[in-house]
């Protein structure tokens, strides 16, 4: 085995989702156990061939944003004038990035900008405003938006984030389906581990889909589908056997990591740590999981930072609430954790947010970092009849969580496995 | 529709395409990239300008606009020549 790598630290988190704008209100949602799930208006649900989803719903983009206003002026500014008739999910980015940007400090100017790196998580962005440009389009070609050709690339973002924030450095998108948030983190992780970066700012895209998405992943039986009427918040049910299928959500998450070296130059608070990640494909263009697959993802982001299964106290799960998926999930935890997969504490955040897609990663990720530095392990809503026993699903309420390590779980379709090993913050640079 | 009206509505949409332009400065003396817009902003503000009026002008005659009320001009040809 090569020898463990270096980490990188976290001083900066920023969150917009279903369940609250900004890591504060999110981090009270997640301990709350609240669900953003809600019922879709009967025009959306039939179009959409989905019931319910968890959407940013009533986000005053402008408001969220006028709040870093005196931290980073010139920043709010430019992203009031860039984001006008842009794609919903670059604001969404932009005002999660701004907030972990801000926390981050690195806007004092301590990290040259030509040192600071830019990765968007996610690819396929932007379907709804593609889906409103084809729309335009076929009504009158003539009166296409003239921001179409801008705002159909997911690189808008990195863009739009990089003119925002001042950065020079590298920067580009990084994409991997469900999975993306983690490789951005991975793709940050390699560029801060090469001296690429010292610092470098990770944007986990909402994945805006369109209704024509919906229905696709309604159609092969992906997505959570039925028309039985009740309460919303108890459809996605991730490890239970009522399990039905995913519900999509709506989030954005910004993550700013540096290099130990950089963080402590700088006298920067350490929020946690990325400590490794493992990525890897299963050979197979099919959305069927592999729990070989999701197992050595899991094994190489343990191996990349040195770290034995037995250190881990906590697991953030991919747990989608796709029958198939959940239960491959349930293997791979018993293949690399053996008898300590009893001990573990394992949720999934998706029955609150919403299956987020691209950002799941990112936004997953975030979650676990407040998770381990709150020291709480959040609800698993709707977790009635586990489909596996050996494993130590949280209960229905928050149980308190003492562990420094972390791991969360990304599998995208087409086969791409990613896990992240995170760190509780420790107070090694002051 | 008068040029005047026509001014309205290339006002209207100047200033909703150029974020912190007050209506005051907007001009019919006055070219958009004076007030700030970048080359992207210039087709927004044209396009939307032509959908609001129902008009269709090719890019190429817009070239010869120097100003608000060379667009303005243009447009309103248009306009009369839809009848």
């Amino acid at each position: 085995m090569a020898a463990p790598r270096e980490e990188a630290v976290v001083t900066g988190l920023g969150v917009v989702a279903s369940i609250g704008a900004g890591v504060a209100a999110f981090t009270a949602a997640l301990r709350a156990g609240r669900s953003g799930i809600v019922r879709l208006p009967a025009d959306a649900a039939a179009r959409c061939g989905v019931p319910v989803a968890a959407p940013i719903a009533g986000f005053d983009w402008k408001a969220h944003l006028a709040r870093f206003a005196a931290a980073a002026p010139a920043a709010v500014a430019a992203a009031g004038r860039i984001l006008r008739n842009a794609p919903e999910s670059a604001r969404w980015t932009a005002a999660a990035v701004l907030e972990a940007w801000v926390a981050s400090g690195l806007g004092a100017g301590a990290v040259p900008p030509e040192r600071i790196g830019l990765v968007v998580g996610g690819n396929n962005l932007h379907q709804a405003f593609i889906l409103r440009g084809a729309e335009q389009f076929l009504a009158d070609a003539d009166y296409l938006n003239a921001r179409y050709a801008l705002g159909y690339l997911d690189t808008f973002q990195v863009g739009a984030l990089s003119e925002i924030l001042g950065l020079r450095g590298p920067g580009a998108t990084v994409g991997g389906a469900s999975a993306s948030g983690n490789l951005a983190l991975w793709q940050a992780l390699l560029w801060l581990r090469s001296g690429a970066v010292d610092a470098c700012v990770v944007a986990g895209a909402a994945g805006e889909l369109s209704p024509m998405e919906l229905r696709g992943f309604a159609l092969i039986g992906a997505a959570y589908s039925s028309d039985a009427p009740g309460d919303p918040a108890i459809v996605s049910r991730p490890f239970d056997a009522g399990h039905a299928g995913f519900v999509y959500g709506q989030a954005s998450a910004g993550l700013v990591l540096e290099t130990v070296a950089c963080a402590r130059a700088r006298g920067a608070v350490p929020l946690g740590g990325l400590a490794g990640a493992g990525v890897c494909l299963d050979g197979n263009h099919l959305p069927d999981p592999s729990a070989a697959g999701e197992a050595r993802a899991m094994r190489a982001a343990l191996a990349d930072a040195g770290v034995r299964p037995e250190a881990v106290g906590y697991l953030n799960a991919h747990g989608t609430g796709s029958a198939i998926g959940d239960a491959t999930e349930c293997i791979a935890i018993r293949e690399v954790f053996g008898p300590h997969a009893a001990a573990l504490r394992v949720n999934s955040t998706k029955p609150l947010t919403g299956h987020c897609i691209q950002a799941a990663g990112a936004v997953e990720a975030l979650a676990t970092l407040v998770q381990l530095r709150d020291r709480f392990a959040h609800p698993n809503l709707n977790l009635e009849r586990p489909i596996e026993t050996g494993i130590g699903f949280v209960g229905g309420s928050e149980e308190p969580l003492d562990t420094a390590f972390a791991l969360s779980n990304s599998f995208g379709f087409g086969g791409i496995n990613s896990s992240v090993l995170l760190r509780r913050a420790e107070m090694f640079l002051a | 529709m008068d040029k005047s009206a026509v001014f309205t509505v290339v006002k209207a949409v100047t200033q909703s395409v150029l974020v912190g332009v007050e209506g005051g400065q907007i001009t019919p003396e006055k070219s958009l990239v004076q007030l700030g817009a970048n080359s992207i902003d210039r087709v927004e503000v044209v396009t939307g300008a032509m959908e609001q009026l129902g008009v269709k002008v090719p890019r190429v005659e817009l070239i010869g606009a120097k100003n608000l009320q060379g667009l303005v001009d243009i447009l309103h040809a248009h306009l009369s020549r839809a009848g």
